[in-house]
């Protein structure tokens, strides 16, 4: 490499100022290039949908990976978070009197809120992770330079099923998630305040009824319940298809993919959930 | 290319200095090399003879190809496989020489510099032609790279059931052709997953699987490494058997110069992101080029 006049002990302020702006640079242009790859990616997972081939066997596969083996975690979430609502408002409600609102509070609290964040959560610990080892496992083993070689698109064959199953299978897992919360309402409703079942699923459905409805039948608690997850069925899938396909460094890098992921994929629910409240509640507020 | 602008290897000293105890042997590695060059089968060497005047078709040319990422990988890279050719590219570790398979499969595009397939340069093409491309080339990757979520069976039958209209039965019939043709049993490892198979099993699958589709073109990364001298053995005279019977040309990346020795008609040797040296074994090992020498001797 030829002498470019600067030795980097004797660098004077003009200069050492320049380098501090380029790596400034450098660093927002990382950034800003990862978001635009994460677009990309999510956008061409999308179009392969209406492409030929279409890996249909690969989508089941995933819906059950991603859907169906998820239900165990999203019961037992859904179940204690239901209980422990009711157990907390019951103690809340019971200083007004007004322990009949239990159900009203679940209902709210769960179909709108935490249901489709801690499937979201859930799902993103469990299958994003999943998905971001295994891709990262086939990027470091070069199955995914395979892929490319024997002629198939990799984000055809691997990413446009994973999103699509993850897409359709979350709504599911939060109206199961919902369902069951709602149930665990109900246990602790009348085992510790000995309210009766049909009283309490009148005020569920009061609650839900309160929200309003879109073209006359649809709660508009619904609607929220359901674009949450699909979202954030979206952002785990690919998330962990961007991380995962990126892995470099054998197996640490795996590890890292696989973090990564679960770190990204779970901040992001929370900040989008967060604005996806308020364009709904500015929505249906009406 | 010429062999005798070849640079000395940078860092002579040091290296010399670690190196003492090897360097009695290099002598005998050196000896032990020309000898079994001498001592090959003559089929090897008709072979090799036959394939130098075969056709002069040229299949793989890359023309002053250079790439860079952060530093350079390549650096004004030329050479030309012909019809029916080896060229074993040798080189010392970390020379790019895995980055020429990926330019040749167009997973990279060169920064400057043309790569041509059948006279087509490849460059220019956008990622879905390019998918076209691969079609015509095999690759067989230096951990196998099998699908270890898919059987031997599904692994090799992938490329056949993405490209062509065969039925059930005809890939059938192509597999087990293809797994027989790289001494595998079809019926005792068909059904196994990939993990459940040895070292040398997996990169005869990954023959297998690269070459279902019948291609014109083998790349092979590494195909001998990590492997025992006698596993090691058996894939060379694979790469050699399917040149021979099958008249496809290949490109192998190597560092095992013995075994590169055997298979190619030419080499290339690669140093510092040239190519230093191109030509027949048996120029390469008449030169008397300081840096080839010791790339004999050392490795």
């Amino acid at each position: 490499m030829p002498f470019d006049g600067h030795r980097p002990d004797d660098l004077s302020t003009p200069i050492r100022l320049a380098n501090a702006l380029q790596r400034l640079n450098d660093w927002a242009k990382g950034i800003v290039l990862a978001v635009q790859e994460y677009f990309t990616l999510a956008w061409k997972a999308i179009r392969f949908v209406f492409a030929r081939p279409f890996y249909g066997s690969d989508l089941v596969q995933q819906m059950d990976a991603i859907g169906v083996q998820s239900l165990g975690i999203v019961l037992l979430t859904g179940f204690f978070t239901g209980m422990v609502l009711a157990l907390q408002s019951s103690v809340q409600l019971k200083t007004f009197g007004a322990t009949i609102y239990i159900g009203r509070l679940v209902s709210a609290s769960m179909i709108r809120e935490l249901g489709p964040v801690l499937a979201g959560l859930m799902v993103a610990g469990r299958v994003g992770s999943g998905i971001a080892a295994q891709l990262g496992s086939m990027k470091v083993t070069e199955q995914i330079d395979a892929l490319n070689t024997l002629g198939t698109d990799p984000i055809k064959k691997l990413v446009t099923p994973r999103v699509l199953a993850a897409l359709i299978m979350l709504p599911v897992l939060t109206i199961i998630n919902d369902l069951v919360g709602i149930i665990g309402g109900n246990v602790i409703a009348s085992a510790y305040v000995g309210l009766p079942t049909s009283l309490y699923w009148r005020t569920v459905w009061e609650q839900i009824a309160a929200g309003g409805f879109t073209f006359r039948y649809i709660p508009n608690d619904f609607i929220q319940g359901i674009a949450k997850p699909f979202v954030f069925g979206g952002i785990i899938a690919v998330t962990a298809c961007h991380y995962g396909l990126k892995t470099t460094g054998g197996t640490e890098g795996v590890g890292q993919a696989t973090t990564r992921t679960v770190v990204t994929a779970s901040i992001l629910i929370l900040i989008i959930d967060y604005f996806m409240t308020q364009v709904m509640l500015a929505l249906f507020s009406e | 290319m010429t062999t005798d602008d070849a640079p000395g290897r940078p860092g002579t000293e040091q290296r010399r200095e670690g190196d003492r105890a090897r360097v009695s042997t290099r002598t005998e590695v050196r000896q032990a090399i020309r000898s079994e060059l001498a001592s090959d089968a003559p089929s090897d060497l008709e072979h090799r003879a036959r394939r130098e005047d075969a056709g002069m078709r040229p299949v793989i040319e890359l023309d002053h190809v250079s790439l860079a990422f952060d530093e350079p990988v390549l650096d004004e890279v030329s050479f030309v496989a012909n019809e029916g050719e080896t060229v074993v590219v040798v080189g010392e570790s970390g020379t790019g020489k895995s980055t020429i398979l990926k330019l040749i499969l167009r997973l990279l595009v060169p920064d400057k510099g043309r790569v041509l397939v059948d006279g087509d340069d490849i460059t220019g093409l956008s990622f879905e032609e390019a998918l076209k491309v691969r079609q015509k080339m095999g690759m067989v990757f230096q951990g196998a790279a099998l699908f270890d979520s898919m059987t031997v069976f599904e692994n090799i039958a992938y490329p056949l059931r993405e490209h062509t209209d065969l039925n059930e039965d005809e890939i059938e019939a192509r597999v087990r052709e293809k797994l027989e043709f790289v001494d595998l049993e079809p019926d005792k490892v068909m059904q196994q997953m990939p993990a459940e198979l040895s070292g040398g099993m997996r990169k005869r699958v990954g023959i297998a699987r690269g070459m279902a589709n019948n291609p014109e073109l083998m790349l092979y990364d590494e195909p001998t490494s990590g492997l025992d001298p006698l596993t090691t053995g058996t894939i060379t005279r694979l790469i050699m058997k399917l040149q021979r019977e099958l008249g496809v040309t290949s490109i192998v990346v190597s560092h095992d110069i013995r075994s590169a020795f055997r298979m190619a008609t030419r080499v290339a040797l690669l140093y510092d992101h040239h190519i230093v040296f191109f030509g027949t074994p048996e120029e390469m090992t008449g030169s008397d080029n300081e840096y080839i020498r010791d790339f004999l001797g050392g490795s």
